[in-house]
C-alpha cells in the first residue's frame, strides 16, 4: 500500500505509549495531521482511537511518547493546555447543561468581560459573532438546550470548542446520533471550517463516511496503527480488510451438524431506542437447534435493543418473536425464562448478579430456580444447599463456599457463576452478550468453551459481541448488524472482508 | 468471622464513639461524667421496674425499626414511620372505643385494623412512587405531617371525648385492652412484637418474596432480569413496613395511653430509623438496637434525678450513634 504524502504537519505524535491496567491502549503511535486536511482515524470497538484523540485533546497524559504543534514540543496536561494550543473536541457525549439556555452554556465556554458580573446579552453576541465568522448558526441563545434537536446540540458543542480552540477540532464519533440529514448538514459544515484552514480529525468505523469527507485516513487496530492512507488510494474493501485485520478466518470451531429445527424465529422486529428512535429496525433472523449464532458490529448499533427485546425488558413497537413456534405475547423477563429463553447479559455487576448476595443467593436469581427450590413461598434449605453445592463444584466457581459474597469472587469466577444459573434454568435458546468483557485469557477461553459445551448439547446460543474475533471463533453463522439493521447470514468460512464492509455500512455486498 | 465483623462491629464501635463523645459534652456541661453514665445505667437496669419500663419504651421502637429494616432492605426510603404509628393508633382508638366486640376477639381485631390502617397510609406513599415516580422520602415526610394534623384535628373535633374536656379520645373498652404485668407495666405487646420480629427475620431470610425484596432493594436491574416483579415487590415493601409501624401505634394505645392525644408519639417513627440503621436493618439486630434505645429513654429521667444532668443528653448519644455509623463502614473499609 503506498504512503500518501506528508504536507507541513500541524499537530503529531511521536512513538505515543498508553497503558490502562494491563491493557496496552495505544502502542508506539507515530502520527502527523497536516494544517488544513480532513483526516479520519477508522477503527474496531477498542482500537484506541478514542485515546489518542483523547491524549491530543489533553483529557489523558501519554506514559510515554512526544506531541509537537507547528513542529514545536508541547505539553497538554489538560484540556485548557489543549485549547491554549488550539486543539478542541468534541466528545461524543455532549458536555451541555440541558437546563440552562444557550446563551447560558456559552457563558461557560466563552471568556467574557467582567468576571464578577455575567451579562448574557454580550454571551450572546459575542457568541453570534463566532458563528457568523465560522459559518455556523447559531440557535437562539434563549433556548433551553433540552428543547434543542441532537443536530443543533452538536452545532453548540462545536462552537464551544472553535471558541476556544481554533486550529485543530477533534471529532468523535459526530455522526453517532445523528439522523441522515442532520449527518449532511454537519458535513457540509465540516467542508466550510476545513475551508477556512482548520485542520480536522474525527473517529468513526464508517467507511462511508471515510470516502465522503476525509482527505486521509489512518486505520487502527488493537492499540496500533496500522497505516495512513489517502483516502483516494484506498478501496472500501481494502480500508475494511485493515481495520478488521483477519486475513485468513479462523476454523477452530468444526461446523457443526446444522440440521436442528428451528428454535428461536424474530420477524421483522423493530425496537426503539431511549430517545425514542428506533434502535432495531425490521431485524429478521432465525436460530436453530444447537447453533451459535454470531451477531457482530460495532456497539450502539442495535445490540442493546435486541438484547433488551429477546429477554423481555422492552416490547418492540413492531415484528414478532416466536420461540419453539409459539408467538411471544406478553413481554417480560419473567415470560421470557418461562418460554426457555436465558441470558448472560452485557454487564455483569449492574444486570448479572447481586454483588451484596452471596454466591448461593445469587444462584438462585432465575424465576426457575426461585419455583421450583421453595414450597408455599418458603425455601427449602436443604433443596437449596444441594442445588448451590451441586453448580459450584460442577462449573468449576473458585469461592470459599456458597456463602462467600458475589463481590469477593474474581471477574472469571463471578461469570461462571452467571453461566451456571442460567444453564441450570435449561433454556432452550440463550442470549448472550459481551461475554467476555473484562476477563482474562484464561477465564475467557473457558467462557467459549462452556458455550460451545453447552451448544453442543442442544442449546441455541445468540452471541453478541463486539469482539469479532470471538464471534468468528465461535459462530456456526454471523450476521452484522449495522444501524438497527441485520445484514443477510454469513456461513463458514466466513469472507472477513465481507464482513468489515458490512460493519462499517458499506452499501451492497462484496 | 465475617459476620461478625461486617455486621456487629461497626455498631458496637459506633455506641462506644457516642459514649464518648456524649460524656465530652457531660463534662464540658461541668457534671462527672462517670457518674452520669453510671446513673443512666442504673436508671435503666438497677431494678425489676426499671426493667419494665425498658421494655414498654423498647416495644414501640422494635415494631417501628422493623418497619425501617424491611422497606430499607427493599431500596424503599420509608421515612414516614410516625404517619404510618399515628394511623394505626388512630384505627385501634377509634375500633376500641366504638367497636363493642366480644372479648376473644376484640384485640385481634383491633390490632388488624391497626396494621391495616398503618399499611394504607404507607400505600399512597406506594401510589405515588409506583404510579407518578414521587420520591418517597418526600411523600413518607409529607404524609407524616399529615398524620399528624388530621390527628390534631380528630381530638379536637369528632373523636373529642364524650365528656368534652380535653382534646383527646374516649377510653378503649376494657376488652380491648393488652393485659399488663402487674405492678409493672410491662404488658402483652411485648410479645406481640417479638413475634412480629421473628416473623420479619422468617419472611426476609427465609421466603422467596424476602429474598426479592431484598434482591430488588440491592440490584433492582439485576431483579428485574430474573423475572422478578419489582414492582410489586416494592409496594409489598411499603405496605409490610407500615404495617408494622401501624401495629406499634395500636399496641401503644392499647398497652399504655389506652386513648389517643396530640403529643401521643414522642417521634418514635423517627428514632426507628436510628433504630433500624444500629441494627443493621437485621430484625435480630433491630432487637438489640430498640433495647439500646429503650434503656437510654428509661434511664435518662434517672440520670437528670441522681447527676442533675438534662435527659437531652440521651438524644445527643442516639443522633452520635448515626453519625458514627454512618462514617465507619467508609472508615473500615478504607482501612482494610
Amino acid at each position: 500500500m503506498e504512503r500518501a504524502a506528508e504536507p507541513a504537519a500541524a499537530l503529531a505524535v511521536h512513538g505515543l505509549h498508553k497503558h490502562f491496567g494491563a491493557v496496552h491502549a495505544l502502542d508506539d503511535i507515530s502520527l502527523r495531521f497536516a494544517k488544513g486536511e480532513v483526516h479520519a482515524i477508522l477503527g474496531e470497538n477498542g482500537a484506541g482511537k478514542s485515546t489518542l484523540m483523547q491524549i491530543l485533546a489533553g483529557v489523558y497524559a501519554a506514559d510515554a511518547g512526544s506531541i509537537e504543534v507547528d513542529g514545536r514540543p508541547v505539553t497538554l496536561g489538560s484540556p485548557r493546555d489543549a485549547a491554549a494550543h488550539g486543539i478542541g473536541m468534541v466528545h461524543q457525549h455532549f458536555t451541555l447543561v440541558e437546563a440552562l439556555t444557550v446563551a447560558e452554556n456559552l457563558a461557560l465556554s466563552l471568556s467574557h468581560p467582567g468576571a464578577w458580573r455575567l451579562d448574557l446579552g454580550a454571551v450572546a453576541q459575542k457568541a453570534r459573532a463566532l458563528a457568523t465568522e465560522i459559518g455556523l448558526d447559531l440557535p437562539d441563545p434563549d433556548l433551553f438546550v433540552r428543547d434543542l434537536p441532537v443536530g443543533t446540540r452538536q452545532r453548540l458543542e462545536i462552537l464551544k470548542a472553535l471558541a476556544r480552540a481554533d486550529r485543530v477540532l477533534i471529532l468523535d464519533e459526530p455522526t453517532a446520533v445523528l439522523t441522515p440529514h442532520e449527518v449532511a448538514g454537519l458535513f457540509e459544515m465540516l467542508r466550510r471550517l476545513q475551508a477556512r484552514g482548520l485542520t480536522i480529525l474525527f473517529i468513526t468505523h464508517k467507511l462511508r463516511e471515510v470516502r465522503e469527507l476525509a482527505d486521509r485516513v489512518s486505520i487502527m487496530r488493537r492499540g496500533a496503527l496500522v497505516g495512513t492512507y489517502a483516502v483516494g488510494a484506498l478501496s472500501e474493501a481494502e480500508m475494511a480488510e485493515h481495520m478488521v485485520g483477519h486475513m485468513d478466518a479462523p476454523v477452530s470451531r468444526p461446523s457443526a451438524v446444522k440440521t436442528g429445527s428451528v428454535v428461536l424465529e424474530i420477524d421483522r422486529l423493530s425496537v426503539a431506542d431511549e430517545g425514542g428512535q428506533v434502535g432495531l429496525s425490521e431485524a429478521s433472523l432465525v436460530v436453530h437447534r444447537g447453533e451459535i449464532l454470531g451477531i457482530a458490529g460495532v456497539d450502539g448499533n442495535g445490540q442493546r435493543e435486541l438484547f433488551e427485546a429477546l429477554v423481555g425488558l422492552q416490547r418492540p413497537v413492531a415484528g414478532r418473536v416466536v420461540v419453539n413456534g409459539i408467538e411471544r405475547q406478553t413481554y417480560s423477563p419473567d415470560a421470557a425464562l418461562e418460554e426457555g429463553i436465558g441470558h448472560i447479559p452485557p454487564d455483569r455487576h449492574r444486570q448479572g448478579l447481586v454483588l451484596a448476595m452471596s454466591v448461593r443467593e445469587n444462584l438462585l436469581l432465575h424465576r426457575r430456580h426461585l419455583n421450583r427450590l421453595s414450597r408455599y413461598g418458603l425455601f427449602q434449605p436443604a433443596a437449596v444447599e444441594a442445588f448451590a453445592n451441586d453448580l459450584i463444584a460442577r462449573y468449576a466457581i473458585h469461592c470459599s463456599g456458597p456463602s462467600a459474597l458475589a463481590s469477593e469472587l474474581s471477574g472469571g469466577n463471578q461469570q461462571r457463576v452467571v453461566i451456571a444459573r442460567e444453564l441450570a434454568g435449561e433454556p432452550s435458546v440463550l442470549v448472550v452478550v459481551n461475554p467476555t468483557r473484562g476477563l482474562d485469557l484464561a477465564a475467557s477461553r473457558a467462557v467459549l468453551e462452556a458455550l460451545r459445551d453447552i451448544a453442543a448439547r442442544g442449546c441455541a446460543i445468540v452471541l453478541v459481541s463486539t469482539d469479532l474475533d470471538e464471534v468468528l471463533d465461535s459462530s456456526d453463522r454471523v450476521v452484522v448488524l449495522y444501524r438497527g439493521r441485520v445484514s443477510e447470514a454469513l456461513a463458514r468460512p466466513f469472507d472477513v472482508q465481507q464482513l468489515g464492509l458490512l460493519m462499517g455500512g458499506a452499501e451492497g455486498h462484496a | 468471622m465475617n459476620r461478625l465483623r461486617d455486621h456487629v462491629l461497626p455498631s458496637v464501635l459506633a455506641l462506644v464513639g457516642a459514649l464518648l463523645v456524649s460524656a465530652v459534652v457531660i463534662a464540658l456541661a461541668g457534671h462527672n461524667p462517670f457518674v452520669a453514665l453510671t446513673a443512666l445505667a442504673e436508671g435503666a437496669f438497677g431494678s425489676l421496674d426499671s426493667l419494665s419500663e425498658v421494655a414498654v419504651k423498647a416495644c414501640p421502637l422494635l415494631l417501628t425499626g422493623l418497619a425501617v429494616a424491611v422497606a430499607f432492605q427493599a431500596g424503599v426510603w420509608n421515612i414516614g414511620a410516625e404517619g404510618q404509628l399515628l394511623a394505626g393508633a388512630l384505627a385501634m382508638s377509634v375500633v376500641g372505643s366504638k367497636l363493642s366486640l366480644p372479648a376473644a376477639i376484640a384485640l385481634p381485631i383491633g390490632l388488624l385494623a391497626s396494621a391495616t390502617a398503618g399499611a394504607s397510609w404507607a400505600a399512597l406513599a406506594a401510589q405515588l412512587k409506583l404510579r407518578r415516580d414521587v420520591s418517597e422520602v418526600i411523600s413518607t415526610i409529607m404524609l407524616n405531617f399529615v398524620a399528624l394534623f388530621a390527628l390534631s384535628y380528630l381530638v379536637q373535633g369528632p373523636l373529642k371525648e364524650a365528656g368534652g374536656r380535653y382534646p383527646q379520645t374516649d377510653s378503649l373498652l376494657p376488652q380491648y385492652l393488652l393485659p399488663r404485668l402487674a405492678p409493672y407495666r410491662i404488658h402483652l405487646g411485648l410479645v406481640v412484637a417479638l413475634i412480629g420480629t421473628v416473623a420479619t427475620h422468617i419472611f426476609l431470610y427465609r421466603s422467596v418474596a424476602g429474598y426479592e425484596i431484598r434482591a430488588t432493594g440491592l440490584n433492582q436491574e439485576a431483579a428485574k432480569l430474573a423475572g422478578i416483579n419489582v414492582r410489586r415487590r416494592l409496594l409489598l415493601a411499603f405496605l409490610i413496613s407500615g404495617a408494622l409501624a401501624g401495629l406499634a401505634g395500636g399496641i401503644e394505645v392499647s398497652a399504655i395511653t389506652r386513648k389517643l392525644y396530640e403529643r401521643f408519639s414522642p417521634g418514635w417513627g423517627f428514632t426507628a430509623i436510628a433504630v433500624g440503621l444500629l441494627g443493621r436493618l437485621n430484625p435480630i439486630g433491630v432487637v438489640a438496637s430498640a433495647i439500646l434505645f429503650g434503656a437510654l429513654d428509661a434511664g435518662s429521667n434517672a440520670m437528670q434525678r441522681a447527676a442533675g444532668v438534662s435527659a437531652v443528653i440521651v438524644s445527643i448519644i442516639q443522633a452520635t450513634v448515626i453519625l458514627f455509623l454512618v462514617a465507619l463502614p467508609r472508615v473500615l473499609r478504607s482501612r482494610s
